[in-house]
This record gives structure tokens, C-alpha cells and sequence, in this order.
């Protein structure tokens, strides 16, 4: 394995009154690619909202190591700022904040991204063409009337403009029909090659995983995660489905007990 | 397009100073417990005895002005001339109309004009500045005001009056960014059938700013449309209050009128005012109003940390958007340079060139 970046070491974490991840391992090293599957409720996005220091959970135990330092006291905007990028499932609606006054104020927090303020509208000139987006939505609201796949192509948007070292994308293909879901790809695709960033994709649909050279693959089942292993195992979950899993989680919840 | 003043503008010295009482007062007034009903402003008065003033045409008494009589009879005393605008039948014109201290605006049937008020640039030099601009709009015009309050003086006063006649559309973008205080008045009378108004007021209050704002629209036509959207930020003892009032009058049948605000509060000091009222006296109109009033959500200040933003920084983002909104819409190099030092007093320097040439302006002409 090449340097590890993100270092996640039997992490347990929940909200006040619910403990949703249980002694939660993984490391992903620069520039891979890793796959977070399972059924709904595993706490897939519960693990990337952690890893990116929502307070709305707590860590009731373990570590979290990003690029060889401890964040896991750190606030989100210290670790975004530090290189971790969470693309949300459901994009929050900004009012009264227009995207091109987002997104300079946003680049212009990262040193390593200051540019003249002319240089920066070619940049979002050019992601933009990348994404097919119209150069109109610059004026609107962040996120505010937005469809779907909109809101998306927003956060790849983001993802190209900031350059991130680890992208988690939060099931960004949820809900995008055929095309949208090529752009994004294409944008995902753009981040591997343009920012040599590693990547953390939680899903449970394969169809974003397709143009993929994917590393490795994890499986949560209620919390827990159940089996670790190549690329190759995306192809068996195809096939039979989580079942397989959520047994053995359950003879093993049921051996613990 | 016709056109007449002398341009004057006023002295510097006042010779005395009177009381206007009972400024920008709703149509209907309630909550009197709140005394939020109308403002009282104390404003310079210049001798004009002696000068020759050239009054606008008659047919502009019957605009209502949004900030009432009294400022109307003021401002029409100070001012030297009226200035005074005909834009011709179906004529589009590219060349914005500036307003003076007192401007009747008259766009003939079928015509295009673009109207800016604006306060001069930089920090105050005048004690109050005020504008009485009136606008008759014929049929199937179309009219853009833009108003930009950004300082200049420690008073503004703008009192602005629209008449829209048959299929006219209005678009109005108000920009209130302080500082001092500020009273704007506009009342908009939607006489002709299916005439529009859309109004987009954004404001920004903070330090010991005073705002002060009436919004009056009169649906008098029938099948008339008006939308009106404020919002803006609120912070540290600033005082705002806002009467937005929508009249659907007797025969204003099919009709529709919403008005939304939305409120940015940033400090426990902030004083904040707002009262919306729909007046209707006809069956077959539909009136909204709706409010939001708040910090900023816990929602969104997640997604801004999650993307490098501390909180203070979230919320300044708020702040530096309605500067980016102002400098997009200001369409001359005087409202320009007016709102770029205000965004220079409130942002810093640093900020507000960022926002220039983030906007291709800094080649363009130096503000």
C-alpha cells in the first residue's frame, strides 16, 4: 500500500441517544481508490460525516488520522481546509449567497489555491464546460432551485475547484438520471487525473463504480464493517447482494452475545 | 427622448432645520404598541429665496411617493429644479437615466428605460441627501429601477412613486447598504390591467445603522402581478424596520401579489421590525406573505465548515454576496464607485478590489 492519508482506527460514534458506528477500521492511501458498500442504514454516510467532523455525531472511542496528523478534535472547516472533501448525498439549499461569491470565498481560504480573481473565473469557465453547466448559474443561489442533478454537478464543481487530497462522495449518483450520471463520472474521473486525489465512494449501486480503477472495497453491515477485499468483491456483492453479509453479521452479533 | 433641468444641486449650508413627522407610513397602520408605524427624521433646510424653480409637469402630483407628503413637499423645496425625463414611444433606451434630487420620469407607450438612483461615493461629507424620484410608465413599457443607498451622507432619504399602466412591467432592485440612516419610501400603483411589478429589496444594516423601509403596492388593474423579495443582513445594533404592504383594491380582479422576506441576524443587538400587510377588497385576487427570521441555519453552516469556512467567515460570505449582487446590477461607474466604498468601508480593501476584478470592472474605468 502506498502512504497512508487516511488512517481510521476502531472508531465507535452515534448521535446523542444512538450508537451507529462500532469499532470502525480503515485506511486508504494516497491517490487509491476505495469502495464503501452496504444496505441502507449500514451508516455508510454516518462514516463519511464523521471522518468529516460533523457534530451532529459523536466519537465515543478511536482515532482519526489524516496526513499523518490527529483531526479527530479538529472542526470540519480545519479539515477541509487540511484536504478532506465531503460531497453530500443531499446538497444543502444557501440562500442569499450566490455561487460565484461561494466559490471565490472558499478558494481564496486555501493558500495553495489564491489566484487573481481573473484567473479564477477561467478556472470555473473551464470546470464548468467540463461539466456541461451553463456559465448563468454562477448568479443563482448555492444550491437554491437547483435540480437534482444540478446540485451534483455543483459539488463536482467544488470537488475539480478545490482539489482535495481525499474526495468521500456521499452517494452522488443517488437519484441522477443516465446523462447526469455521466457527467459526474466524467467529473470523478477528471479528479483522479487533474489531483491525483484518493477517493472514498460510498455507494450501494455499482453503475458509478463502472469507470473506476477501483483499490479496494469495504462492506458495512449495521455499523460494523464485515469484509474488506479487491475490486473483485464489488463484482461478487453484484451478484448476491449484501445477504451474504448481513448473515454473517448477524451469527457474529449473535456469537458476541 | 426630451429632457430638461439645470441640474442643481444643493448648497452646502443649511440655513435651519425642520421635523418630518409621520414619514414612510403604511396604508394601514396597526401595531401601535410596536411605534413602528412611521418615522420621524429631522433634515436641513436650504433657503431658496430668490431662485427660479422649474417644477415637473402637473400629471406628476398624482404619483404617490413611497415616504408620504411631507418628504414629497420637502424635497421639492430644497431641490433647485426638477429634472425631468420623457423617454418617446417605443423608444429602448441603452443610456440609463440618473436621477437628481427631484426626477419625474415619463416612458411612453411601448418604450425601454433604465432609471438609477444612487448616493454619491465615499464617506459622508453632506449631513442628508435625499432623492424624490417619480416615474409614470405608459402602456406595454418597460421600466428598470435600480437604487443604490451606500453612504455619502449621514442621512438618505429616497422617496420613489411608480404609476404602471396597462401591460407595463416594473423591476425594481433596491440596494440598502448603510451606513447611517437610512428612509426609503417606494409605492408602486399597478392602475393598468395586467401590469407587473417585480421587486427585489436587499439590505445590510450594522454598526448604529438606522433603516427605515415602506414598500406600497396599489393593484388596481386587473390581472396584475406584483412579487416582492427582500432580505438582507442585520448586525451589531442595528435597527431595521420594513412595512411592505400589498393593496388589492376593489376591482383588481385576478390579481396576485406576494411579498417574502427573509432576515440575516447576526447579533443579539439587532433591532428588527417587520410587518407585512395585505389589504384586499376584492373576491377573485390572491395574496402571500410569508418571513423568515433567523441566524443562519445549522444546515447551512455545516456545509459551509465542511468546506473551509470558519462560522464568522460563513457569515461574512452573506455580507460580501450582497456587495458581489450590487456591483453586478450597478450599471454606471457612479453607482459603481458608490457601492465599491461601501464594500471597501465594510469588507476591506482587499475584498472589495477582489470583488472588482472578479467582475471584470478593474480594467474597465477607475472607481
Amino acid at each position: 500500500m502506498s502512504n497512508q492519508l487516511l488512517r481510521v482506527s476502531g472508531l465507535s460514534a452515534g448521535t446523542e441517544d444512538k450508537p451507529i458506528l462500532h469499532d470502525v477500521s480503515l485506511a486508504v492511501g494516497t491517490g487509491e481508490t476505495h469502495v464503501l458498500m452496504g444496505p441502507n442504514g449500514a451508516g455508510k454516510s454516518t462514516l463519511g460525516h464523521v471522518i468529516m467532523g460533523d457534530p451532529a455525531y459523536q466519537v465515543t472511542s478511536g482515532t482519526i488520522e489524516f496526513d499523518g496528523k490527529g483531526v479527530t478534535e479538529d472542526a470540519a472547516d480545519k479539515r477541509s481546509l487540511a484536504g478532506i472533501f465531503l460531497s453530500y448525498q443531499a446538497p444543502v439549499e444557501v440562500p442569499g449567497v450566490p455561487l460565484y461569491s461561494y466559490l471565490r470565498t472558499i478558494t481564496q481560504k486555501r493558500p495553495e489555491l489564491k489566484m487573481t480573481a481573473r484567473k479564477f473565473r477561467a478556472r470555473v469557465g473551464e470546470i464548468a464546460d467540463q461539466l456541461d453547466m451553463g456559465s448563468s448559474f454562477l448568479t443563482r443561489e448555492l444550491n437554491v432551485g437547483f435540480s437534482g442533478g444540478e446540485k451534483k454537478k455543483i459539488e463536482m464543481l467544488q470537488l475539480l475547484l478545490l482539489r482535495p487530497k481525499l474526495a468521500i462522495l456521499d452517494e452522488t449518483d443517488s437519484g441522477l438520471d443516465v446523462d447526469a450520471l455521466s457527467v459526474v463520472s466524467r467529473g470523478i474521473e477528471a479528479y483522479r487525473a487533474d489531483c491525483d486525489g484518493a477517493l472514498l465512494v460510498i455507494t450501494h449501486n455499482t453503475r458509478i463504480l463502472e469507470r473506476l480503477n477501483v483499490d479496494r472495497t469495504h462492506v458495512m453491515v449495521q455499523g460494523h464493517l464485515v469484509a474488506e477485499g479487491p475490486a473483485s468483491l464489488i463484482d461478487s456483492i453484484d451478484e448476491h447482494g449484501f445477504e451474504q453479509f448481513e448473515k454473517a453479521s448477524a451469527i457474529a452479533g449473535g456469537d458476541q452475545a | 427622448m426630451a429632457e430638461s433641468t439645470n441640474g442643481a444641486q444643493q448648497d452646502a449650508r443649511p440655513t435651519g432645520r425642520m421635523t418630518l413627522e409621520r414619514v414612510n407610513t403604511p396604508p394601514a397602520q396597526t401595531w401601535n404598541y410596536l411605534r413602528a408605524n412611521d418615522i420621524t427624521l429631522t433634515v436641513p433646510v436650504h433657503s431658496r429665496k430668490g431662485d427660479v424653480y422649474f417644477a415637473l409637469p402637473r400629471l406628476f402630483e398624482g404619483v404617490e411617493c413611497g415616504m408620504g407628503q411631507a418628504v414629497t413637499t420637502w424635497a421639492e423645496s430644497q431641490a433647485k429644479d426638477a429634472h425631468y425625463v420623457e423617454v418617446k414611444a417605443g423608444e429602448k433606451r441603452d443610456e440609463p437615466i440618473v436621477a437628481q434630487e427631484d426626477t419625474g420620469v415619463m416612458v411612453r407607450a411601448g418604450a425601454e428605460a433604465t432609471i438609477v438612483i444612487c448616493t454619491p461615493a465615499g464617506a459622508p461629507t453632506q449631513d442628508t441627501t435625499a432623492a424624490l424620484v417619480r416615474i409614470i410608465a405608459e402602456r406595454e413599457s418597460r421600466v428598470h429601477v435600480l437604487e443604490f443607498v451606500c453612504g455619502g451622507s449621514e442621512q438618505r432619504l429616497d422617496s420613489v412613486g411608480i404609476i404602471a399602466a396597462e401591460d407595463a412591467r416594473i423591476d425594481v432592485r433596491q440596494f440598502f447598504l448603510g451606513a447611517g440612516t437610512t428612509a426609503a419610501g417606494l409605492a408602486v400603483a399597478l392602475d393598468g390591467n395586467r401590469a407587473r411589478l417585480e421587486l427585489t429589496c436587499r439590505y445590510l444594516g450594522r454598526e448604529q445603522d438606522i433603516l427605515d423601509i415602506n414598500h406600497v403596492v396599489r393593484q388596481r388593474g386587473r390581472n396584475t402581478r406584483c412579487d416582492v423579495r427582500e432580505s438582507g443582513v442585520l448586525d451589531g445594533h442595528a435597527k431595521k424596520s420594513l412595512r411592505a404592504t400589498i393593496d388589492l383594491v376593489h376591482g383588481s380582479s385576478g390579481s396576485e401579489g406576494a411579498e417574502l422576506e427573509n432576515v440575516l441576524i447576526l447579533s443579539d443587538d439587532v433591532t428588527n421590525k417587520t410587518m407585512p400587510v395585505i389589504l384586499c377588497d376584492e373576491d377573485d385576487v390572491a395574496g402571500n406573505h410569508g418571513a423568515s427570521i433567523g441566524s443562519v441555519g445549522p444546515e447551512q453552516i455545516q456545509y459551509l465548515r465542511d468546506r473551509g469556512l470558519s462560522v464568522q467567515e460563513a457569515e461574512e460570505l452573506y455580507v460580501r454576496a450582497l456587495f458581489d449582487e450590487a456591483l453586478i446590477c450597478a450599471p454606471t461607474p457612479q453607482s459603481r464607485a458608490a457601492v465599491l466604498a461601501r464594500a471597501t468601508d465594510v469588507l476591506g480593501s482587499e475584498v472589495a478590489n477582489d470583488l472588482v476584478e472578479g467582475l471584470g470592472l478593474g480594467d474597465a474605468e477607475e472607481v
